[in-house]
């Protein structure tokens, strides 16, 4: 038995220590990090509560502060107006720039925040600082959010008066398992195990199919089959998803997501009211990000108000007799937006039909999320949807309560009145596949394919005598092989020699039920029984940073020679 | 999912090369506490996740425990109390039984996908001397159920 002790972890970062096998479960947390606002919620024995901060305070503003030796986060720090988080020191938007490389234009969007973002465009990791004492200090989107998680974790563990180890995080529809790996590293900093990472609209339709499921005991309800279209849009992110809902069990039955958010609604009309915006923003001198400060902050709660009121007075001193002042009303506001409400109402057509679902047949909307607010959004969703909104929940707390309950489920708590009698059966947001085909992703488990899952496809040579194939592995719904992530690579060797399109390659790939992902290859020759070389079985993501450039290398180096093509003759169900 | 023409290299990868599953994956779902033997048993169950029907093999049907003449409803709710039983969230095991039934009922719930199966499974049934009349009878409900 003593051998047992001494057992190698996986390489891999993500891989978090086992369970503790105490006969009492720890119900794990449930905490929802957004771009602006994050919360905490643990399900208290007989309902979800939304724990609060010593200030009382439910929702927290999600940044870090670099001031002196030890950094502070929203959780604990009272900032004395918001003008003070956007003074160079605080970093936030952690989960909008969190596992992306340089050449992403979500990381160039970020260049006009106050803080440093620097890229070098060659597909690495961006270089992100504070400023701290005058200088540009450096750190990480990980490091930041391991902080903020810890001040999360010492608030929750005040409050139960225990310790919190297991945690459930919601996690935007679109985010790469690359970004994912970042997310459990940080929680791993923050001495935190991931017992599940949720999207954030399955967490919602979680909490849809617990209340469902209380109407149904309570004689409200039909029991039937119910189907949901949630639609939740927050500071960074625009997710979308159906569910169909029955007995207490949440089928997803598609996802769909963007980055797009409140964000990108805010530097929109930034740009609007001060064209130069990017120029002026370039130098990152100190008066340049107090004065973007002052002009964010008044481009914001404009943007509240326009909520409310059909026009908004804006007057903001950049010095130097440079001003800006507009009076902003709701359709120029609009229009200024218009490719934001495009996107949305893209994704929910889109969400819809991958669903095959037609409106009709939605019995449910759910509308969540700070922009959940914004009367455009509400105009455009009720267009398509042609319903009255569910009203059963709070638009920020939906996706936190939902995690909550995932956290007591996913920990083997067990109510005497059936309110934990859930399951909530995912499916992949994002297609998963290989270069083939020239330039092509062909992929091997298609997006919206329920997990876990298991499925196959055979490719073949594209040369006479070819021995070596490239396997090169990405995930993403984007045509172009480029714009999707490279999660990893690896090399067939040992294809007897054979004409082209006789070897028969076969690429099989499952994720478990951990949500682990692993590719497995190898060449079959027609006619025989089995592989002339053993099979590989790889984890992904195995790339880490520099994925960027990484795909770039190896096309430059390969070319086509190692390519392959998919058979014709199979039959995809 | 596979067609007959490469199902003898499927199985062959998941008989012989695939090895079990470590007991313990990654943080994102419920570790996993099985055996290595059980894992094994259950890896060769999961070669019939596909639409090829050999004789020997159990019918979707079975697979969810329906006759084969069940409404949308039956299929749909016998998918769910099986989901209940033997999802990886609720039930310690490796997902492969889960994914069995629910390709199942992703083959049953389409009704385009339904029909093709029922003719394809009805003409390797009949040589075993199955009833003609019974079958067309009670196969013809799924034209017109709309399941979702």
């Amino acid at each position: 038995m003593a051998e047992q002790a001494y057992t190698v972890a996986s390489d891999g970062e993500t891989t978090g220590e086992e369970k503790s096998s105490s006969p009492f479960p720890e119900i794990a947390i449930g905490i929802d990090i957004g771009t602006s606002q994050c919360s905490v919620a643990v399900w208290s024995g007989s309902e979800v509560e939304l724990l609060r901060n010593t200030r009382n305070q439910k929702l927290m503003k999600s940044y870090v502060t670099f001031k002196d030796e030890v950094p502070a986060g929203g959780v604990s720090n009272q900032l004395a107006h918001d003008y003070d988080m956007l003074s160079g020191a605080a970093i936030f938007n952690m989960k909008r720039l969190i596992g992306r490389v340089d050449t992403d234009p979500i990381v160039h969007a970020s260049k006009s925040l106050p803080f440093l973002v620097q890229t070098l465009d060659i597909g690495v990791r961006p270089f992100i600082a504070a400023l701290v004492k005058n200088m540009w200090r450096s750190t990480t989107p990980e490091e930041v959010l391991a902080i903020f998680l810890v001040e999360l974790r010492v608030m929750a563990e005040m409050q139960l008066k225990r310790p919190i180890r297991n945690v459930v995080l919601t996690i935007p529809v679109s985010f790469s398992r690359f970004q994912l790996t970042r997310i459990e590293r940080a929680c791993a900093m923050a001495g935190l195990h991931v017992l599940r990472l949720m999207p954030e609209p399955t967490a919602v339709a979680l909490l849809y199919a617990q209340q469902q499921q209380q109407n149904v005991h309570e004689n409200m309800g039909s029991g039937s089959e119910k189907i949901a279209l949630i639609f939740n849009m927050g500071a960074g992110f625009c997710d979308v998803a159906v569910t169909a809902t029955a007995g207490g069990v949440s089928q997803i039955r598609s996802l769909a997501g963007s980055t797009l958010g409140g964000e990108d609604i805010l530097q929109n009309t930034m740009r609007h009211l001060l064209p130069n915006m990017d120029s002026y923003i370039s130098r990152h001198g100190i008066d340049e990000i107090q004065k973007m400060g002052l002009l964010r902050v008044a481009t914001q709660d404009a943007i509240h108000k326009l909520s409310t009121q059909p026009s908004v007075e804006i007057d903001v001193d950049l010095g130097n007799e440079r001003k800006v002042y507009k009076v902003l009303n709701r359709k120029e506001f609009e229009e200024v937006n218009q490719n934001v409400f495009e996107k949305c109402v893209s994704l929910i057509n889109q969400c819809l039909h991958d669903a095959k679902i037609e409106v009709d047949d939605v019995n449910d909307v759910i509308l969540v999320g700070g922009c959940s607010n914004i009367p455009n959004i509400r105009n455009m969703v009720m267009d398509i949807c042609k319903k009255e909104f569910y009203s059963g929940m709070n638009p920020l707390e939906a996706a936190v309560r939902g995690a909550a309950l995932e956290g007591a489920v996913a920990s083997g708590v067990n109510d005497p009145f059936g309110n934990l009698d859930l399951l909530t059966i995912q499916t992949t947001a994002l297609s998963i596949g290989i270069r083939a085909d020239g330039n092509s992703i062909v992929p091997v488990i298609p997006k919206n394919t329920t997990m876990p899952a298991r499925k196959d496809v055979i490719f073949t040579t594209v040369h006479n005598n070819q021995s070596e194939a490239l396997i090169i592995v990405y995930e993403g719904n984007e045509k172009a092989v480029e714009k999707n992530h490279l999660l990893g690579y690896f090399k067939i060797t040992g294809i007897p020699p054979a004409p082209k399109g006789v070897p028969e390659i076969n690429v099989c790939m499952d994720i478990d039920a951990s949500n682990a992902l692993r590719v497995f290859a190898g060449v079959i020759m027609p006619g025989e029984q089995s592989p002339s070389a053993p099979f590989m079985e790889v984890r992904m993501p195995t790339v880490d940073d520099g994925h960027g450039w990484c795909a770039e290398a190896l096309n430059r180096t390969y070319g086509s020679t190692l390519d392959l093509v998919t058979v014709q003759k199979k039959v995809q169900h | 999912m596979a067609c007959t023409s490469f199902s003898l290299s499927n199985q062959t990868i998941r008989s012989t090369i695939l090895p079990p599953f470590p007991a313990c994956n990654s943080t994102f779902r419920r570790p996993l506490r099985i055996s290595a033997t059980c894992a094994t048993s259950q890896r060769t169950c999961s070669s019939n996740v596909s639409t090829e029907y050999a004789p020997k093999q159990v019918s979707l049907y079975e697979v969810l425990g329906i006759q084969m003449g069940a409404s949308c409803q039956e299929i749909k709710t016998a998918y769910r109390k099986l989901a209940r039983s033997l999802h990886p969230d609720v039930a310690s095991n490796n997902g492969d039984e889960f994914i069995r039934v629910h390709a199942a009922y992703a083959t049953l719930s389409d009704p385009e996908k339904r029909a093709n199966y029922d003719i394809e499974f009805f003409h390797r049934r009949r040589p075993a001397g199955m009833s003609t009349s019974g079958y067309s009878r009670r196969s013809r409900t799924w034209e017109t159920d709309q399941c979702w």
